[in-house]
């Protein structure tokens, strides 16, 4: 979700990957596939004053194999704009083969990393293994949370002029047993652990449905 | 006496070499045969004009019964002129049976015959249309061998050029390798210019897809042969550079063992690049050598990055009048370098080569529109590229159906191949794919006699469903045809069925109106769907076809109820409910999808839950689901534990 513009930043390093998919599923869990929707807020709040906004957000693309993940989030109630802000994201999943739980990159140091995945409760039983080893000998395969960072690519729907920014990147945690998310923004230059909270929402429907497309 | 303005035009040479060949005297068909081949020499005109007066024949003839060296010189230069640059001479000279006689005078005691001979032959063998050798008879073989170890330069020449021609197979492959050729060829790589490019030329058909002979091309002189090749990739002939380019492609390839040094593979990869500078064959040649070289090789194309070979490819392009086949060549380079890396499908888009692929769709060259297609389909396979909509617009979609409509099945299915991913644009609205002809086309090619353009159509609608709105979904529908949709589940291929069920389950979702479709026409696609549930043997099929009941019981009571009387009555050929095989089958992802039926099917604040929970529970299902609490597979175990307490909430609160 973009926030408002301080202060200008590096282009993200991030590359994406083939997010081609057999079926709906994902092996690891079918709550975290493509087409399915979350929504909640994010807390935006400074010293001067309380603010949330409301944020949906769709997955796009799975790929495991490579840890990777993208869809858009769309943010609500912006204030400095007249329509929902909508931009395309992509994740990393720490997954310790492709990604582990330090960023090395986007201005996070290793201490941002663990003072950010320490507020997830799930990181609690990982937090010495993680300080011995960076987690080399964690087997995440099985774990019922996914930890990933979620990094803003571009603006879908406005120009880079309207104001805001999409610098920073969040670090989240995805709950396998109800679909639940959890995340913190972070970038130096705004508010520090805006909070992210999302559901797994089945938009109105009475079930669970399934889309799914393969690219070739 | 005629005069000599008049005596020397094509008609009348033509006649005097009639009266020549009849036994008017040697020196007269001497003269009449150099007149022809000094006429005709680089001079294209003039050989259609004697072509059509049926020049080669006679001289074919001439050369075939000349006692005179000076004759069989001059016929078998005429000849060798003639098969020169232009098809239709080569065409003639193949015709008139001229390749045999000139074998023949191979073995002439004149060295100059010889010479003219061997000459002549080269000509010949650097088309296309020259006969292919057959190595694999013994006689042939020692023939050619004995032109390899030939001391004449031409001979072994010829020799090289007919090994680059007509060796193929692998057996060929095999048999010049155990005749020697490979360790003679390497010998004559210290020979001339040309003798070296026809050495390379020959090397690399020998080797090309055969390890077994790259393997043994490696161990020559316990290296030295492999290293001799690679020096060469630094010569001062662009075409020796891009020949030993080639052959040792064709090594790593072969034997990636002994090419798997990255800085010898980007030094190539650099060579290649700068020779698209080069005007003619070599450049035009140069970007198929460089996509070989790339060919799955993730690494490399990350190297393509760092040494920025993309961008200097890009400024090759942007040259004007480039040549079809160098256009087609390019455009492969692209497509490889964009198939595994995102990086790489940035870079290439920031290089706006966009609007260049955009123009090669409606190339008039069959060749560059598959090409541009293959690129397409790769550069697309990026979601980030696709949520951009890069490619989702008319620029690119009305070309492309275009292209769905051509006679050619190769183009069609590339073209299929790159709007399968087009499609996918995340966008819910698909008013572009109905109007410009595309849906209709895709759902015609649907019902192709062709597996291949059947699949690739009913994947292309598959993803053009992805998330479509209402209308959007019932247009495509209606297209369709209910009866399209139920024959495309039964399909005679697994693929093609696996593709109709993910397709009718987009359909499905979050759609209620759409379900009404499923249940249509006494039920077909539904009676489609459950007849593969219960027969099929792939987990794939049964997955999907889950998947697609799933969608339908989250629709109203109607489709629940639906659903769960196909679930709880066994049908007659059936032991028990096919629910229960797939709750205990050892693929976890159809266990998942088996437990996500149950959860809609018992999705709390529905009027007729609680009944279904007692009906589940009357078949065994419930009893299956409880011994799956501790499931292997966590996802599977989270969705049992959903559906339990589901249940358990509805019996509770059931009066």
């Amino acid at each position: 979700m973009p926030v408002r513009v301080v202060e200008s930043s590096a282009p993200s390093q991030v590359a994406g990957q083939d997010a081609s998919n057999q079926h709906a599923l994902s092996p690891a869990c079918s709550l975290l596939s493509v087409g399915r929707a979350f929504s909640g807020t994010q807390n935006v709040s400074s010293l001067q004053k309380d603010e949330a906004w409301r944020v949906n957000v769709r997955i796009q693309g799975c790929d495991l194999d490579h840890g990777y993940l993208c869809g858009t989030m769309e943010a609500l109630n912006v204030p400095l704009a007249d329509t929902p802000v909508v931009t395309f994201w992509e994740g990393e999943i720490v997954d310790m083969k492709n990604y582990t739980f330090y960023t090395g990159k986007w201005e996070a140091t290793p201490e941002n990393d663990i003072k950010h995945w320490s507020k997830f409760p799930a990181f609690s039983s990982l937090l010495s293994q993680v300080e011995a080893d960076g987690g080399k000998s964690l087997d995440l395969s099985n774990y019922p949370y996914i930890f990933m960072r979620w990094k803003e690519q571009y603006f879908v729907n406005v120009g880079t002029d309207c104001g805001l920014t999409i610098a920073g990147f969040y670090y989240v945690c995805f709950s396998c047993s109800d679909g639940s998310i959890n995340g913190f923004y972070y970038d130096p230059n705004s508010s520090p652990f805006q909070k992210l909270e999302l559901k797994f929402t089945n938009e109105d429907r009475s079930g669970f449905t399934f889309s799914s497309y393969q690219l070739q | 006496m005629p005069s000599t303005a008049v005596g020397n035009r094509p008609e009348d040479l033509t006649a005097r070499l009639d009266i020549a060949a009849a036994g008017d005297g040697e020196e007269g068909l001497l003269r009449v045969l150099r007149e022809v081949k000094n006429q005709i020499i680089g001079n294209k005109t003039k050989k259609l004009l004697y072509l059509q007066l049926g020049v080669v024949p006679r001289i074919v003839s001439a050369l075939g019964s000349a006692r005179d060296p000076a004759i069989i010189v001059q016929a078998a230069a005429a000849i060798g002129s003639f098969a020169c640059g232009v098809e239709d001479g080569v065409r003639a000279v193949i015709d008139a049976d001229a390749v045999p006689r000139l074998f023949n005078v191979l073995s002439h005691a004149n060295d100059k015959v010889v010479d003219a001979g061997a000459r002549s032959l080269r000509m010949i063998f650097q088309s296309k249309l020259a006969p292919k050798y057959d190595f694999l008879k013994e006689k042939n073989m020692k023939f050619l061998i004995s032109l390899l170890n030939s001391d004449n330069d031409n001979v072994t020449e010829l020799a090289a050029s007919i090994v680059a021609h007509s060796c193929e197979a692998r057996a060929e492959q095999k048999a010049l390798c155990d005749a020697g050729a490979l360790q003679r060829l390497v010998d004559l790589l210290e020979g001339s210019s040309y003798q070296k490019d026809a050495c390379l030329d020959s090397i690399a058909a020998i080797i090309r897809k055969n390890s077994e002979v790259g393997m043994h091309f490696a161990s020559i002189g316990t290296g030295k042969a492999l290293n001799s090749i690679v020096k060469l990739i630094k010569d001062r002939n662009p075409r020796t550079r891009l020949l030993a380019c080639v052959c040792v492609i064709s090594i790593g390839h072969a034997s990636p063992y002994y090419v798997q040094d990255l800085q010898t593979r980007t030094k190539m990869m650099l060579i290649l690049v700068e020779l698209l500078e080069e005007s003619g064959r070599v450049g035009d040649d140069a970007p198929f050598a460089l996509s070989d070289l790339v060919l799955d090789d993730e690494e490399l194309h990350k190297q393509a990055i760092s040494v920025n070979a993309v961008e200097k490819i890009c400024n090759s392009l942007h040259k004007n009048q480039i040549h079809p086949r160098r256009l087609q060549g390019i455009l492969l380079v692209f497509a490889e370098l964009c198939s595994r890396l995102e990086e790489c499908r940035c870079l290439l888009i920031s290089q706006q080569v966009l609007s260049t692929l955009a123009n090669a769709l409606k190339h008039d060259s069959p060749d560059v529109r598959v090409a541009a297609c293959t690129c397409i389909t790769n550069l697309s396979r990026s979601v980030k590229n696709l949520s951009a909509g890069h490619l989702s617009n008319e620029t690119f979609i009305v070309p492309l159906v275009q292209l769905l409509h051509d006679t050619s099945m190769s183009l069609q299915v590339a073209a299929l191949g790159a709007i399968c991913n087009v499609v996918v644009d995340f966008a819910a609205q698909k008013l572009l794919y109905i109007q410009s002809g595309c849906i209709k086309q895709l759902v015609q090619l649907s019902k192709s006699m062709d597996s291949t353009l059947r699949l690739k159509a009913v994947s292309a609608l598959r993803n053009v469903t992805f998330l479509a709105d209402t209308i959007s979904k019932e247009s495509i529908i209606l297209e369709l045809t209910i009866s399209t949709l139920a024959s495309l589940i039964c399909d005679s291929e697994t693929a093609i069925q696996q593709q109709a069920l993910a397709l009718v389950g987009n359909l499905v979702d979050g759609y209620a109106d759409s379900t009404k479709h499923i249940f249509a026409d006494d039920g077909l696609i539904m009676n489609a769907v459950v007849r593969q549930l219960r027969s099929a043997f792939s987990a794939e099929i049964c997955i999907q076809g889950m998947l697609l009941l799933s969608n339908i019981a989250a629709g109203f009571e109607p489709h629940k109820e639906a659903v769960m009387s196909y679930l709880v009555s066994p049908h007659d050929d059936e032991s028990f409910p096919f629910i229960m095989r797939f709750l205990q089958s050892k693929e976890s992802l159809l266990r998942t999808t088996a437990v996500w039926c149950i959860v809609n099917l018992t999705y709390p604040d529905n009027p007729n839950s609680s009944t279904r929970v007692a009906r589940l529970r009357d078949a065994g299902i419930i009893s299956q689901i409880k011994t799956m609490i501790n499931d292997p597979c966590l996802d599977t175990k989270y969705r049992v534990r959903t559906a339990l307490e589901q249940c358990m909430t509805l019996e509770n609160n059931s009066p």
